[in-house]
């Protein structure tokens, strides 16, 4: 294809949804960088003031602006892949060019390595491959799954595999009943928020419906930036027609007729998985006008984040869809009133909404009942580090975090036993000793001080040096805070120098009551979920291992 | 009548419980502003009431009942039945640091006066909570434009705290856009496009920035040049005499010499803005080249002081041999944008009456 000019590009892009993501990306992938240039025909385009656009560019990480760009490989250098040398294959790529990435969410893989739209895996820079996203094992436990109870079956990321496997039996059901019997099921069911804040999701849904405004929308949250978390990636590659269906049947049950999936840059072949399903789905009356001759209208859109973890929170998920700086927002008011161009919309994440198809088809009852004890429900875990067999396991909600960690994933690797676990990705800092025991619930998770989040958890064994992990943990947060609100932007800059020992010496007492201090302000006053759940990795290192931070602070490795 | 009063007794007050003290207050109201109206002295970093409410710097948190966390009061509207604390220990302690958070990330929290209106807002802070105490030490945050090749706006950006009041006056009130904020977290920093000069770039040099930026990071340039001349800062309360919206200004003067000039936040035409000329063209008043005598080219072809009576009649032969020799239409009369509506008003009645033409203009419609 010859070189598209700067107008085709905007002719092409300016009139759709949700614009500047995609029109960016044109000019990234046609030049592999972002010019000057590039960035004056876009502002003139969109109408947007350049030095905003210009500010809003260097917000996205994976933006390049200088040659080679995009086809230098970025390197995941995560809590996970440092423990793999990740640091070590990227000093072996600096010669091409590399540079570090954070967690790219492939962490029950080897180090992700993305080069250009591919994203390769390996433990050297000779032995890089390009495969699949891997495909979760058969429960270990043999219990009842929902979102991965058909992802196994031959063919079911086609639309032929998908309908052959039970899919849209869901929608069809719910298409001959009404919006309000789905947010009953919804509700029902149990099912809550599995991004990260565990919100009802029936609840959300009856919100949207309810609230004035047009058009409203689903959007659904791909931007699976929580490190260690590899859930969705997984889903949409090897499940894409569940997102869609679940997408929608949130548009029927709220009455929206536009969706987008906001997808994060990590994931160059999701977007092409998501992207032909979408074809496939428009293309067989699925997606569309007039849904399988139901009268529903619902289109949907797939939208590529540019790196940057904080585009996972909402409103700043929704700031990044309309061309803004990607701020969080504001809250009150939330996004099922004031969302995508101040319209009522749902904000779902992958899991929630892969779920909802198996709760519509199976019923309410049949998923409450799946979860152990009071619990209701199954959710997805991420499981990552220092043990035999990490990968993603569906469980029951309340099962004992050493039955994941022994039986279902093989124990520790041979020799050694687990020091930490974390929660929620990092957002929930570690959990070590005694705390070993508990139950995957909110409930026992959060008499801990900790919870369960989006279900990542990372495992460090007894080699490892637990300063260090939160270190690296703390510089996660410290790169991808906004700079909005002062406790997080100072914040986690002065608790990761606290951590590498790049500040002037300090007693323990000092030490301790800064990072006290510093911890109980962000926990307290930051503005958004970022700056709260950063201080958890600090407090819960404290709890856990202050022998450990007392060699740190003596200058022993 | 009677129905009126019964209206206002529907039309139930609302009313929140602040600090203990059951104060009423308007639909859409922020805590903010109750409190404010209500003398609490909320501190605040990223405030300007003129300016939507951004809530970055978390110093205006206040406690509301039945909310596990506090809240930003400048960002969360007030509630019928909101039970309010705005001054709890908790709050004060994380107030404190707070500010010591910020004044780690700064070169220095003590800068001139002449730097701007609102230049000591952090200063004043920090001795407030006497959070002067080297705690927090570590890496500094932004980089120092002071290269920037204009005379107005110095760009100390060592001392810039991230509040982007900057940004947003520059959006909201000038709609110039010219400046925003690049990159994340602790390397935010506030640029140009492409980080160029601001005379690149969509600046009008109103100085607006400047006016609003709490800690002197961004300076009047033209101000800072008298910062060792001797003597208390004193303002005086003026109209600008350039134009005729009328905008209220601060002169800042230095013993006899005028060093500067602010906007007047409570200006009613104006409300804290100016355009370059109001802000920063102030050194004409005592510039020794002023001409303070009219002065008429004499034959030497050489410009000469006279007296006033002499000048107008001079002026007015001028134009009277114009007109006799070229017709009416030869004369064009354009009123000054700074003269007042009397003054332009007799002007024009100048150029219909006296020369019988409609040739007449104002200088604010080019
Ligand atoms: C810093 C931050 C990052 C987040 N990242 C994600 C994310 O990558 N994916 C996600 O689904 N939710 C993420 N969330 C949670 C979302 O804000 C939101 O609660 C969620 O998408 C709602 O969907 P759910 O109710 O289905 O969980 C994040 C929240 C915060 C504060
Ligand atoms: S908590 Fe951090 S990420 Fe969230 S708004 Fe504040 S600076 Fe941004
Ligand atoms: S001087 Fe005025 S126009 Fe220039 S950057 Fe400042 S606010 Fe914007
Ligand atoms: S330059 Fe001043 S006004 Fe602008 S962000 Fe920095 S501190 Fe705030
Ligand atoms: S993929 Fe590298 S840490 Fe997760
Ligand atoms: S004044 Fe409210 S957050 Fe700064």
């Amino acid at each position: 294809m010859p070189r598209q000019s700067n107008d085709e590009l905007i002719t092409r892009w300016k009139d759709e949804p949700a614009p500047l993501l995609p029109l960016l990306h044109a000019f990234h992938n046609r030049d592999g960088w972002i010019s000057e240039e590039s960035i004056r025909a876009v502002s003139k385009g969109l109408k947007i003031p350049l030095a905003e656009l210009f500010g809003t560019v260097t917000f996205y990480h994976h933006f390049s602006r200088e040659k080679p760009g995009k086809s230098a490989p970025r390197v995941c250098t995560g809590n996970v892949c440092c423990l793999h040398g990740g640091n070590e294959l990227l000093e072996s790529l600096k010669s091409e060019g590399a540079t570090a990435m954070p967690c790219a969410g492939r962490c029950d893989d080897m180090i992700p390595v993305i080069i250009d739209d591919k994203a390769f895996v390996g433990l050297t820079k000779e032995t890089l491959v390009h495969r699949a996203t891997p495909m979760p094992v058969p429960n270990p436990g043999g219990v009842t799954e929902c979102v991965f109870s058909k992802i196994r079956e031959e063919g079911r990321a086609t639309l032929e595999g998908y309908r052959s496997s039970g899919g849209y039996r869901g929608l069809e059901k719910a298409l001959a009943a009404t919006p309000q019997d789905v947010i009953d099921a919804v509700s029902e069911s149990k099912l809550a928020g599995r991004g990260g804040a565990g919100f009802p999701t029936g609840v959300k849904w009856k919100a949207v419906a309810d609230a004035p405004g047009d058009p409203k929308c689903i959007v659904c949250n791909a931007d699976e930036g929580e490190p260690g978390c590899f859930k969705d990636r997984t889903l949409m590659d090897h499940d894409p027609f569940a997102v869609i269906e679940g997408m929608t049947l949130a548009a029927f049950a709220t009455g929206a007729p536009l969706g987008f999936i906001y997808l994060r840059y990590e994931y160059p072949e999701t977007e092409a998985i998501l992207e032909n399903a979408i074809k496939d789905a428009r293309a067989n009356g699925l997606l569309g006008e007039n849904i399988l001759g139901s009268g529903l209208t619902f289109d949907l859109y797939v939208r590529r984040g540019a790196g940057a973890y904080i585009c996972g929170e909402e409103g700043s998920l929704l700031n990044s869809l309309e061309g803004k700086h990607p701020f969080p927002r504001n809250k009150p008011p939330f996004p099922v009133t004031h969302g995508f161009n101040d319209k009522p919309t749902a904000v779902n994440n992958v899991e929630t909404l892969a779920s909802v198809p198996h709760i519509i088809a199976n019923g309410a009852a049949w998923y409450r009942d799946l979860g152990l004890g009071e619990n209701a429900g199954t959710k997805v875990i991420s499981l990552s580090g220092d043990v035999q067999r990490p990968g993603n396991y569906e469980i029951p909600i309340g099962l004992p975090l050493q039955t994941l960690l022994n039986d279902w994933a093989g124990g520790p690797l041979p020799g050694r036993s687990f020091q930490a676990v974390t929660m929620a990705g990092l957002s929930g800092g570690f959990l070590g000793g005694e705390n070993l025991n508990i139950t995957l619930d909110d409930p026992c998770i959060k008499s801990k001080g900790s919870f369960l989040g989006a279900g990542g958890i990372m495992v460090f064994d007894d080699s490892r040096n637990m300063v260090d992990a939160a270190h690296d943990a703390m510089e996660f947060y410290a790169h991808e805070s906004c700079g909005k609100c002062f406790p997080c932007r100072i914040g986690t800059q002065r608790m990761t120098e606290r951590l590498n020992g790049s500040t002037p010496k300090l007693t323990k007492e000092e030490w301790l009551a800064e990072m006290n201090d510093i911890g109980s302000t962000m926990k307290s006053t930051s503005a958004c979920g970022l700056g709260m759940a950063a201080p958890h990795v600090t407090e819960s290192l404290m709890r856990y291992f202050p022998e450990q931070i007392e060699a740190h602070l003596n200058g022993e490795a | 009548m009677i129905s009126d009063l019964d209206a206002q007794k529907t039309a139930k007050a609302l009313i929140l419980t602040l600090d203990g003290e059951e104060v009423a207050f308007e639909p859409g109201e922020t805590i903010y502003e109750v409190a404010e109206r209500h003398r609490r002295e909320i501190p605040t970093l990223c405030y300007d009431e003129r300016l939507e409410a951004f809530g970055a710097c978390r110093l205006c948190i206040v406690e509301v009942e039945g909310i596990r966390n506090p809240v930003a009061s400048c960002t969360t509207k007030a509630a019928e039945g909101m039970i309010v604390k705005t001054k709890t220990d908790t709050i004060e302690k994380h107030r404190k640091t707070l500010l010591e958070l910020v004044a780690s990330e700064n070169r220095s929290v003590d800068v001139n006066q002449l730097s701007g209106y609102a230049s000591q807002e952090l200063k004043i802070l920090v001795d407030r909570y006497d959070a002067r105490t080297g705690r927090f030490a570590g890496k500094k945050s932004g980089t120092s434009n002071t290269k920037d090749k204009n005379p107005f706006i110095l760009r100390d950006y060592d001392n810039c705290i991230s509040c982007y009041r900057c940004v947003r006056v520059c959006a909201e009130r000038e709609g110039d856009y010219a400046i925003n904020v690049m990159n994340r977290g602790f390397n935010t920093q506030i640029i140009t496009e492409f980080n160029n000069d601001l005379r690149d770039s969509e600046c009008t040099f109103c100085g607006q920035c400047v006016q609003t930026c709490p800690t002197g990071a961004l300076g009047d340039r033209k101000a800072l040049r008298d910062s060792d001349t001797e003597g208390e800062i004193r303002k005086t309360r003026t109209i600008c005499p350039y134009c005729g919206v009328g905008c209220s200004v601060d002169m800042l003067s230095k013993g006899d010499k005028i060093v500067g000039v602010q906007p007047a936040m409570d200006g009613p035409a104006n409300e804290g803005a100016l355009c370059i000329k109001g802000q920063f063209a102030f050194d004409f008043i005592q510039n020794a080249d002023r001409l303070k005598k009219p002065m008429i080219r004499r034959e030497d072809g050489e410009l000469h002081e006279c007296e006033w009576e002499e000048a107008l009649d001079f002026a007015a032969a001028g134009f009277a041999k114009v007109r006799d020799k070229f017709g009416r239409h030869s004369v064009y009369g354009i009123a000054s944008g700074r003269a007042p509506h009397e003054a332009a008003y007799t002007m024009q009645k100048y150029i219909r009456a006296t020369y019988g033409t409609n040739y007449i203009d104002n200088c604010s419609r080019a």
